[in-house]
């Protein structure tokens, strides 16, 4: 174990000064390949230590910052890993550097988000104290399969864990509340309130519309976004009473959009249930959005406002975050597509995203990336005129030129062009 | 003239993007000057819709969606989908879509799933270890004398039958089953395919093609239409044979 440790924080430490490219995961595959139990032995090690897992397609880098956010405000020693290292071998490496080199954590909470792949894989070896169920929406089908072959693992996997295990859920989503409902451990549901559910009917980006229970169409009464909603069907399921909107509570926000009230409420949820803590505010104060996730970045004395944009219920929120600010004004957007690994190499997706709704916010609208035709023709099919760059630093070079001092540009990008278009404007790299 | 598009089951059949089929016909229906309306045909909607309809398109979806739409055909749109693609109604019919109006599925467990058994062909999976055939798909068809691409995301491995005829032959990735090179197959009027992309808006002779099959099955004369600028199209397909090296 020592030595095991020993290496490990070595090549760590080897791979920061020479900057190798994903050096936060190194060290962590070499002491998988050395030893597969080497997770479950430091955390056996470790008793004291808090597990909290965040599994989700859309929101686990912004909740699991939100939780280590909260809990350190709250006086805990926390860690937490980011979407570069949620792999098996990325809470490998976090957790080496987190050990002294007797194998020990002095840390009370370790919160990890996890690939929606590899969750099933980790969970097996991590045994968490609690875990997060954000949602559920297609994404990179070429790369993750069905989405309902994505969930059925996780829920196999469950059945494994420890019955102390408690479950903070998506209650507004059918699936994961269907199917949390038949878990024997702790279920806390979290939601939004009715009012927040103003779409008047069902989007093209859902996958779960029809009854988990008896495969008959769901009915809704109100729809928040993609299917989550006030569900119910005439087999008698429906959306639980029991859910944690926090309608009542007067709750500042911390960062833009609906899907993130729904990652707010789940944070809080459980600090009242589990930590029985209700001074949400205070704790909420001062929570910086995490890079590419509405962050501002200036540059030139413009504001590029970052929406990643990976999906078609993800990229749908964005648009409606535009469309909310902007209201009756037109603004600048620039959308960059690639189809890297990362993005999956599919772009059939962009035509399940409504881009109809920002029509009327249309100043100047450039695309950019590996696929920029594919999203200029996705456009052209809307009547909706672009200005089309396949270098994406020529787009911006543009972009200066067409705008004034203090304008915002809305930037909406892949995952790969968002950490490029991001490297460019701040300077460095963060991954 | 009025084209109108029946849409099965767009709440259900809706997974990768195939809408855009949607899209790309009636833009360029209305684009000719002509009226367009989409009628929306799923579960709860009167099968005689899909008399009303002079296009018909159906895309593809996950397994469990696939079950209930396919019961659905079976017990209440068969013989109206049946009697329309007989009488020559062009439509296009995407991946799952494509499979359930053939003979059977057999699924990776050895099951066999009833289709609809309108075009003659059969689709396997070869079981539960099987590869997923996933990737670019660029295919020549005959009929349009034309390089057309795609994106290909199945598991089921589709094999024609006589009284069919390939849609196009595969110069990249896998196609109906990875092995004879055929790609999708051609029935009277109807397109079946594995192509996602979607097929239509980067392959935009094939839309007109429906397009033009529609106007003369319903107006029964040949109407030429006008030439649209496809310079992005073109581009976005450009894009896909640089990427494959073609």
């Amino acid at each position: 174990m020592f030595v095991k440790i020993l290496i490990g924080k070595l090549m760590g430490k080897i791979s920061a000064i020479f900057n190798i490219g994903s050096g936060s995961t190194w060290p962590g595959h070499i002491a998988l390949k050395t030893d597969k139990k080497f997770i479950e032995k430091i955390i056996k090690k470790n008793p004291h230590l808090k597990i909290i897992i965040v599994a989700g397609t859309n929101g686990k880098t912004t909740t699991t910052a939100l939780l280590s956010h909260v809990l350190n405000k709250l006086g805990y020693k926390v860690f937490y890993n980011y979407e570069g290292a949620n792999l098996l071998n990325g809470i490998a490496s976090i957790l080496i550097k987190k050990t002294n080199l007797f194998g020990k954590i002095n840390y009370d909470y370790g919160v990890f988000e996890v690939d929606e792949f590899s969750f099933p894989q980790i969970i097996d070896k991590i045994s968490p104290d609690y875990v997060f169920l954000l949602n559920l929406f297609r994404d990179q089908l070429d790369r993750y399969g069905e989405v309902n072959t994505i969930g059925y693992r996780w829920f196999q996997s469950f059945k494994k864990l420890k019955k102390e295990t408690i479950f903070i859920v998506n209650g507004d989503d059918p699936f994961l509340f269907f199917n949390a409902e038949k878990l024997k451990n702790k279920k806390i549901y979290f939601g939004v309130t009715k009012k927040s559910m103003k779409l008047k009917e069902l989007t093209h980006d859902i996958d779960f519309n029809y009854c988990p229970n008896c495969q008959k169409i769901l009915n809704y009464q109100a729809i928040a976004y993609s299917h989550l909603g006030d569900f119910y069907c005439s087999c008698g399921f429906k959306r639980s009473s029991d859910i944690y909107d926090f309608a009542n509570e007067k709750i500042n926000y911390p960062v833009k959009g609906l899907y993130n009230i729904y990652n707010t409420n789940a944070v809080l949820s459980f600090l009242k249930e589990v930590l029985k803590i209700d001074k949400f505010n205070q704790l909420l104060k001062d929570f910086q959005p995490v890079f590419g996730r509405q962050e501002k970045i200036f540059y030139k004395n413009r504001i590029f406002f970052l929406l990643l944009s990976k999906n078609p219920a993800g990229f749908n929120q964005s648009l409606r975050i535009i469309k909310k600010i902007l209201k009756n004004k037109k603004g600048n957007i620039l959308i960059i597509l690639n189809n890297r690994i990362p993005d999956g190499t599919d772009v059939s997706w962009i035509w399940d995203v409504d881009f109809q709704m920002i029509r009327k916010n249309v100043k100047n609208l450039f695309v950019s990336g590996d696929r920029v035709y594919d999203m200029a023709l996705r456009f052209k099919y809307e009547d909706i005129n672009t200005k089309n760059f396949v270098n994406f630093k020529e787009a911006i070079e543009k972009i200066i030129k067409s705008t004034k001092n203090d304008e915002i540009i809305y930037v909406l990008a892949t995952y790969s062009a968002m950490l490029e278009v991001r490297k460019f404007l701040v300077g460095k790299k963060f991954i | 003239m009025k084209i109108n598009i029946g849409w099965l089951y767009p709440d259900l059949m809706n997974t990768y993007g195939d809408r855009g089929n949607i899209i790309a016909l009636s833009y360029r229906i209305k684009k000719r000057g002509i009226k367009c309306r989409i009628i929306k045909i799923s579960l709860k909607d009167d099968p005689n819709l899909i008399l009303q309809s002079d296009i018909l398109f159906m895309g593809g979806a996950q397994d469990t969606q696939q079950e209930i739409v396919n019961k659905d055909l079976i017990e209440n749109k068969a013989i109206f989908l049946k009697r329309k693609i007989e009488e020559y109604t062009p439509g296009i019919y995407v991946c799952g879509a494509y499979q359930f109006l053939g003979k059977y599925y057999k699924t990776a467990l050895g099951k066999i799933i009833k289709g609809l058994g309108i075009f003659d062909l059969y689709t396997e999976s070869p079981g539960i270890d099987a590869k997923r055939l996933i990737g670019d798909l660029i295919v020549e068809s005959k009929i349009l004398n034309k390089k057309l691409v795609g994106f290909e995301n199945h598991t089921g491995r589709t094999y024609l039958g006589k009284n069919v005829n390939p849609f196009s032959y595969v110069l990249k990735g896998f196609g109906n089953n990875g092995q004879d090179k055929t790609e999708g197959m051609i029935y009277k009027n109807s397109i079946g395919t594995y192509m996602h992309g979607p097929i239509l808006p980067k392959n935009p002779e094939v839309a007109d093609w429906i397009i033009s099959k529609a106007l003369e099955i319903k107006y029964k004369k040949t109407v030429k239409l006008k030439k649209l600028n496809d310079d992005l199209e073109n581009k976005a397909r450009d894009a896909v044979f640089s990427i494959n090296k073609f």
